[in-house]
Formats: structure tokens, sequence, C-alpha cells
């Protein structure tokens, strides 16, 4: 026999009218349920509702299908952390992360970092820590975690908070001093405040 | 309007223009050399926001994926491929046998007597160089058939869904295996593994007479197996067919000779076709050329998938289908050498034995940088079912490995100091330092010893005089054997290949380098623009470079031509001086009784010389030079646009282009060698460059500590191990072939030596590839004098110093 679920509450029922009633009764003024495979998202301090597929990670939404370039695919993996973002804080590989798992998380990318005009990418570029840059972005996003975690990292933190990071350019010794003055910079503007 | 005249560049005219050598301008160096030039790639490639041939989209694009074989050596005997068909959302399914692929070989040639010879893609002179084959030669070759789907997913699973009988065939990955009397012979039709190449022998002098006036004569072994790049994108194409025209989007360092390739295997005009190169994620001269056989057969599939699709589509690589292709030194080398008590080498005997391919025979850096009067080289390629190998962050490894492998097990032979052996064979061509010296007065060089500058700048910052000494006989207080190594050499021909581009002044007084251009990370925009920008007196800032179109006709080099800044800056400073005399020609009108040779232009101003008040802003000059103007009421001049082209040497031949190298380098390793466990640590590497001239110093040391650490890989940890059973590579992916990260890294020192003896403009020379082709031997002596054994088989790994050490 055919049965019709709540899809606020899962309650299953006989008859449609016996639902519609139920969802007067119930949960009238509720926001609406989402639909399956639909996540929220805030990406880069904006709002977005998407629907997505079991099988897509986080990479393949933010990159191929929202366009946002920065999270690379390097080693195809979970090796190489050049697709790396930052998800509630944390930097996380988006090659190695379901989409679908990710509703109501905060999600943040090199461009959105540069775009609110973070002092680490400036620093980056004054200090050469990219050569072909396909690696930097990843770079610039466990960077970026690690500062917002300890705002004044020893050299020695720093070269292990991007243990995980590849650069076959070899720019490594680069990105320890740029760090370094990102965290100076951003500690003056706040004693400033 | 009435009495105004139009000048119409009176004076370049009657000169013609190309006399940019009327009026060489004395520049000062303003952005040349300085630090703390801004990067033009950097925001870019800092924010993420830089697009590379990866991340190219556009509307209804399908995603192609190519069937690869997995047996070393196989043939199809029968593929079925109506379930791949079926399944939905596959769009198309290339066949090998289908019309469009059957027969087509791949194209490894942009020039010169061997056009279209599929040998140069890197399958080494193998007949048998199809795009799309029927049988494989290595495990990973591309085969049976490509698909092109809605997804990459659907894509991947159609193959799968192909049916396959495979004739297995025997295989052989070991190349002195391959050239014994009886193996099998994987060319059908041929007498033995052994391939020909024009470059099997080389002699200078008489190698018998050299040992007989030698005090001592040895002979040792030395091995080098497979690396491989390794880069950070993952190749892909993207086409796109409107009508005739063809769009093609690729990872690839030469858009252009991809352009003339396509062309001439697929018979498309060249007008019809438009090749982008965006971004690249890395190079290194390996997988990123259109002539190599990956990428060749790549933008092909591509272009036909596309065509037979009526859509866009691209085709990607995966990680693994990355590591399909060898570095071109995977070697076995024997040497027989003569010396003198004194250190000067009298003759050197080699024999080197390559797999697949050989990049370089192993001689040349012995003729171009020393005197020793009599060599003999016999390299011999021998067949294997192993991927076609080429050039990688270069093609000098094998010189470059025979040159510190003679030098330092000399020193070892003779208890000499290895810094001396260097100085007391420094020269050309068995010509030694008087010869060099002749050049340099001759030709208007400075009269500097590089060699001996570089040595000893690197002895003083390695503290050679108290870390070198006696083999083998310095225990640490950690129960680790500490071991210091030493090497030179002038690992590259200063200055090669073509480029164009021209130099576009805009009304306002900006310019723009306009020419395509594929980045590989080098750096090269900013210091074209620094160029640009010293010749024409104005700010750096106001100078850019138009890259990615590509629509112009201006082409400039990338590197695995090798000599990005060296052939490049020459083509963007006379294009810049081109355009300087057209600015001077028109600013007459604003200085009566003057002529062009009495001004000049700086900060954004043209003035006169003798008098540098009397000066008019350059913007009031430029303003005039109108591409287009639609109103009648003013007069205009033609656009201010200089272009040049320039064609350099040829490498590896100093001698016969009449430039004899004349900048030197050398590089200092220290390790520590655990003799329990053979683990070998690289704790700092000193690196002396004779640059000639820094025009990015950061871009310099950018080269020479990543380089370190490629090299470091190379020489310890970086290893391909195919399985012996089934000649399967095993290890193609990143976590089982390990890359330096940054926890990996020892100190890396680099010292920059500018003599202005490069032969590039402004006396420079290239360093991008350097390092890394310099380090990997340089382990070998280091770890000798750790433990006072030769390894001599490289990548050092622990099993390897185990055994030498007769543990295991």
């Amino acid at each position: 026999m055919k049965q019709y679920l709540c899809p606020y509450c899962s309650t299953k029922f006989d008859a449609f009218e016996d639902l519609k009633a139920h969802a007067l009764a119930e949960h009238t003024g509720e926001p609406a349920p989402l639909p399956e495979g639909m996540i929220r998202l805030t990406l880069n301090g904006e709002e977005y509702q998407i629907q997505v597929q079991p099988e897509w990670t986080l990479n393949y939404l933010i990159h191929d299908k929202l366009g946002l370039t920065s999270p690379k695919m390097f080693c195809d993996r979970g090796a190489c952390g050049s697709c790396t973002v930052i998800m509630d804080g944390r930097p996380i590989l988006s090659c190695m992360t379901l989409a679908i798992e990710c509703d109501g998380n905060v999600v943040e990318t090199a461009e959105g970092i540069a775009d609110a005009g973070h002092p680490l990418v400036e620093t980056y570029v004054k200090h050469h820590c990219m050569q072909c840059g396909y690696c930097t972005p990843g770079f610039i996003t466990t960077a970026k975690a690690l500062l917002d975690k300890n705002p004044d990292p020893k050299e020695e933190e720093i070269r292990e908070a991007l243990g995980g990071n590849l650069c076959r350019c070899g720019t490594y010794p680069q990105h320890p001093k740029a760090i370094l003055e990102a965290a100076d910079i951003l500690r003056e503007s706040e004693g400033g405040e | 309007m009435g009495n105004v005249k139009v000048r119409d560049y009176d004076n370049v005219r009657k000169e013609g223009m190309y006399n940019v050598e009327a009026d060489v301008p004395n520049i000062t160096y303003d952005h040349i050399g300085k630090r703390g030039v801004r990067r033009i790639d950097g925001y870019a490639k800092a924010s993420g926001k830089a697009v590379y041939t990866r991340d190219v989209q556009i509307p209804g694009m399908l995603y192609a994926k190519v069937m690869r074989s997995p047996y070393a050596h196989a043939r199809i005997l029968k593929m079925d491929t109506s379930k791949a068909e079926a399944l939905p959302g596959v769009r198309v399914v290339l066949r090998y046998d289908d019309s469009e692929i059957k027969g087509r070989t791949l194209n490894g040639s942009v020039g010169g007597p061997d056009r279209m010879a599929p040998q140069f893609s890197g399958f080494a002179l193998k007949p048998e160089s199809v795009i799309l084959a029927e049988e494989a030669w290595f495990e990973g070759q591309a085969v049976g058939a490509v698909v092109a789907a809605d997804t990459e997913e659907i894509a991947k699973e159609a193959l799968r869904l192909i049916y396959v009988e495979w004739e297995e065939l025997p295989f052989i990955l070991d190349q002195e295996e391959a050239l014994k009397p009886d193996a099998y012979v994987l060319l059908p039709g041929a007498e033995s593994n052994k391939l020909p190449d024009d470059r099997e022998l080389f002699e200078a002098g008489d190698v018998e007479k050299g040992f007989q006036e030698a005090d001592k004569v040895f002979e040792f072994k030395a091995r080098r197996d497979a690396h491989l790049w390794a880069g950070a994108e993952m190749p892909s194409a993207l086409a796109r067919w409107t009508e005739d025209r063809l769009e093609l989007w690729n990872h690839s360092q030469h858009p252009y000779p991809g352009k003339l390739l396509l062309s001439e295997q697929l018979d498309i005009p060249m007008n019809q076709i438009t090749v982008y190169s965006p971004y690249q994620g890395c190079s290194f001269g390996e997988r990123c050329n259109p002539a190599d056989f990956s990428i060749n057969g790549m933008n092909v599939l591509t272009v036909l998938t596309a065509k037979k699709a009526g859509r866009p589509v691209k085709l990607l690589f995966d990680r693994a289908e990355k590591f399909y292709g060898e570095s071109g030194d995977m070697m076995v080398s024997y040497f027989k050498v003569g010396v003198k008590n004194d250190g000067t080498i009298t003759a050197v005997d080699m024999r080197n034995i390559f797999a697949v391919f050989q990049c370089t025979p192993g001689a040349e850096h012995l003729v171009d940088n020393t005197r020793i009067p009599n060599l003999r080289c016999e390299a011999i390629t021998a067949d294997v079912s192993k991927a076609p190998a080429w050039w990688d962050r270069c093609e000098q490894l094998p010189n470059v490995f025979c040159l510190t492998m003679i030098f330092d097990h000399v020193a070892a032979e003779l208890g000499m100091d290895p810094t001396e052996v260097a100085l007391k064979n420094d020269g050309c061509e068995g010509h030694g330092m008087e010869f060099l010296t002749e050049y340099k007065k001759k030709n208007g060089y400075p009269v500097r010893d590089s060699l001996k500058e570089c040595i000893e700048a690197g002895k003083k910052a390695v503290d050679w005089d108290n870390r070198w000494h006696a083999p083998g006989e310095k225990k640490l207080p950690n129960g680790k054997m500490h071991g210091i190594g030493f090497t030179w050499d002038h690992e590259w021909d200063d200055t090669r290949g073509t480029a164009s581009a021209a130099v576009w002044m805009e009304n306002d007084g900006t310019a723009s380098i306009v020419a395509q251009h594929a980045d590989v990370g080098v750096n090269p925009w900013t210091t074209y623009c620094q160029v640009v920008a010293d010749e024409l007196g104005i700010p750096v800032e106001d100078v850019t470079i138009k890259p990615f179109d590509g629509d112009h006709i201006f082409s400039l080099m990338s590197p695995d031509g090798s000599c990005n800044l060296c052939s490049n800056a020459f083509v963007v400073r006379k294009a810049a001086r081109k355009a300087r005399r057209m600015v001077l020609d028109l600013a007459l009108d604003h200085f009566e009784g003057l002529e062009m040779e009495d001004l000049d232009l700086k900060d954004r101003f043209v003035f006169e010389k003798a008098n540098p008040e009397n000066r008019k802003p350059l913007k009031d000059i430029t303003v005039l030079a109108m591409p287009m103007h639609n109103a009648v009421g003013i007069y205009t001049e033609p656009p201010i646009v200089g272009w040049s082209w320039q064609q350099q040497g040829i490498w590896g031949e100093a001698m016969e282009t009449g430039r004899p190298r004349l900048c030197r380098q050398s590089h200092f390793l220290e390790v520590e060698v655990d003799t329990e466990t053979g683990a070998v640590e690289v704790t700092k590497v000193v690196n002396v460059n004779d640059v000639g001239k820094a025009i990015s110093p950061e871009t310099v040391e950018g080269q020479m500590y990543g380089g370190t650490f490629m090299g470091v890989g190379r020489a310890l940890t970086e290893e391909m191990v195919w399985d012996p059973q089934t000649g399967v590579l095993l290890n193609r992916n990143l976590l089982d072939y390990k890359c330096a990260t940054i926890l990996d890294c020892p100190e890396a020192d680099t010292i920059i030596v500018e003599t202005e003896m490069g032969h590039g403009p402004y006396g420079t020379v290239g360093v991008g590839e350097d390092i890394a082709t310099m380090i990997p031997a340089l382990l070998g002596p280091a770890v000798y004098n750790a433990i006072g054994i030769w390894v001599d088989d490289f990548p050092i790994t622990p099993d390897k110093v185990l055994k030498a050490l007769g543990k295991l």
C-alpha cells in the first residue's frame, strides 16, 4: 500500500490528507526541510544551498561545480595537501571529504582568504613562496588555519603544520618567512585596535 | 589642423626598423638585478585565482579517458566495446581500429630534417609509435580505446566495461639483460634490442696514448636508476571545434609548436587552430612538451574525440598515468681513467649503457669544461619494456653524472682535495685556462677565474678546510658517520633557441610585452618586464605582459628549450629598443633643433641629454600614436610597436658556435650516514653559481634551493620500482614515490656569483635546470667520504649502503 512520509519528522501516513493535517498541526512555522542531497554551506562568508550527489567530493563541488579554482588536484589521493580548504577552523583535504557530509559547515578557500585582505597573500608574494603556483593555495589555507589557531607560531610549528603540503618546485624555505611576517602584521594590527 | 606636421617616424624609416644598434641606450639598472620587484604572477597564484589547464571548463564539455595497457608487453587479440557504448552518458568510444585513428603515429619533431619523426616523441627509435596502440610496449601505454562521456566517472566506468582478450608477450626491464646475445628481441624483425643512435661513439685525442702518459689508470662502474618529474598538475587537454575552427587548451610549454604538430598530424590549416596556454602546474621539461609521446598522443586523441562527439572534450590524466615516462638517464656506466699524480687527467674512456633513450651520451661536459685531451665515450641504448624516457630537468643529467663520478673518483684515488682536481683540469676542449683568458680578452669579457671564485666562496660557506676529512674517519657524537662531497661544472650551455615578441607602447605611456608564453614558474614575466622597464626608462609597474592569448604571432621560449631568460631577454630588449627609437623620433617635434641621439628616456620623461631640465612627459608623446581614432580634427601617428626575433646558439656545441663556456659553479653536500640502518641524511647543501648577472636575485635563489630539494630526492628517495615478475610499475603515486616535503629539506645555501661572463644579455647564464641536475651524483662522493666505500648506485637507498658495508 502506498504510504506518505512526513518530510519534517518522517512519520508515515496512509492517506495524503492525514499527512497534510499532521503537517499543519505539528510543523506550521518550521522552515521547510531540505530535500535529500541538498546541503547548506557557508563558503567564503556566503550562504549556499546546493543539491549534491552522494559520491561528489567537496573538491568536486567547490572546484568543478562552483568554479572556485583554488583547491587543486595534484596527487589524486590525499597525499599532497594542494586541495586543502579550511572547514570549521580546521585545514582538511577537500579531495578526501564527501560534499554531502558538509551540510551546515563553514568553508574557506584561498580566494576567500585573499578577498578578505589577509596579509598572508601579500607576504607570500613578497617572499616568492610560489614558483609554478599550483600548490600555493593549499599552503595558504593551511597557513591561515595555523595562524587562526596559533597567532604566534614558532618556525618549527610552521614546518610541522606544512608537513603535508607537497611543493615540487621546492619553495619550502620561503613559507616560514612569509607566515612569520604575516603573523607579525596581524598581531600589530590587533594591538593597534 | 592646418600646419601640423605628421612625423610618421621619419628617422626610423630612413634608418630601417632594425637599426637598433644605431643608438644602444646607456641604461641604468633601476630594476635589473634589484631585489623586491613584485612578482607579476604572485597574487593570482597565492589567491588560487590563476587558471591552469586543469581548471578550464567550457559549456557542454565531455570528459575523456584513455585505456592503459595492464601488461608490460601484450597484444590485443579481441576487443568488445558494446557494453561501454551502451552505458548511459557515454557519447563516444573511439577504438584503435577506427578509421579516424588507425595507423596515426606520434609527431615528435617541430623542425629540421626529421619532421614528423615519431622517434623524437621519446619513443627512442621504435617504429611502432602509434597513438592508440594495438600492441603495448610497456605497462601503462595508451591502447585500445578512448571514451568520452558526460562525467569523468562514467568515462572510467565505460573503460572498465570494455572486454579485451590479450596475448601476453615476453618483456625485459634491464638494459644489460636486453643486450645479452640470447635475449628475447622486443621489436619484431630487429636483430637485437640495441637501438640505433648516431651519438653512439665520441672520440677526441688518443685515449691509449693518454693512458700511457698517466701515472695511474683505474676503472670503476656506476649505475643510475629511473626517476621522474612528478610535476604538480596532472596533464589534460581540452578541444573545441566550431565548424572547421579548432581551439585547444593544453598543458604545454610550447603552445605554438604544438599547433604545428597538430596541423601536420591531422591536416588542419594552422590558421584554423588556436592553442591557449594557461598557467602550467610544473614543467621541468617532461610531459609538458607537445612533442612528448604522451602529450602529443593526448592532444590528437582529444581533438579527434571532440570532432566525433560534436562537443568540446576534455581528456584527463590521473596521477598514475603521469608516471609513465622516466628521466633520460637510466644508465649503467663503465669508466677507465688515466691521471697523473698531480691530478691532471690524461684520458677518459667510458661506456654508458642506457635504457630506452639517452638524453645525452655523457662526455660533453668533459669537452666543454675541461682540458682533458683524450676522451672516448661509447653510448649504447637498449630497448626495454618501460615507457619512453625523456628530458627531465634536464637532459644534461648523464653528462653531469659522468663528470662528477670521474672527478671525485680521481680525487679519491690520489687522496687529493677534489676542489684542487677541478682547478687542475678546468678548461675547454682540451685547452687550459690560458685559452679561455685569451678568448675573454678578445671578446670584451671581464677576465675572471669563475671556478676559482665559486670554489673559494663555497669552501668558505661550508667550512671546507675544517669539515673535509679522510674517507670514513669522522664519527659524530650521535654515532653516525659524517661525510662531505664536492662537485663542479658549467651545467648548461648559456643560451639557445628561437623566440619572438613585440613591445607595444600604449597612448598613456605604459608598455605591454605581446607574445604567447607558457609560464613554468621561474618568474619569467617579471624579469622580462624588468628588462623592458630599464630599456625604456619607465617604472616596472608600467610594463606588463599578455602571455595567454593563442593568436599572437609572437611566442617566447619556455624551458625544455632550456633557456628562458637568456634567450627571451635578448628578444624583449631588442623590441624595447625599437619602441624606444620610435618614441624618440616622435618626440623630436617637442625638441626643436635636436636629433634623436640628443634625447633620452627616464622616469616617464623624454629629456635632452645635455640639459635634463628640458623634458617632456612621455605620455604627451605616446598619446599621438593611436591604433584607431574616430575624430578627424586631430592628427595621429602609427602605433609604437617594436617587434623582434632572435635565434641563439646550438646547445652542447659550445666551440662550434664560437662560444666557450666561461662561467662555472661549485656544489658542496654534507651527509650523516647511519651504518646500522644504512640511512643517509643530507644535512647541508651549498650551491655556488656564477649566473653571470642575476636579473632577479630572488628568482635565481628560488631555482637554487628548489633544485636542491628535487636533487636530494633524486639522490636518495625518488625511485621507480617495477615488479620483476610482471613488469608493472609498482609505485605510481605520490605516497610511494617519495618527493621531499618541508620536513625533509636540508639547509640549502644559495650563493650567487656575478662575473657577467655569460653569453646571454647582460652577461647572463641559465640556472633553472642546474641544481636538480648537479645534486644527485654529488651524493656519491659525500657518502664515500662518510663510509670510505663507494656506493655508486643511485638512488643511494639504505639497502645499497648496507650492501656496500657488507652488512646485507
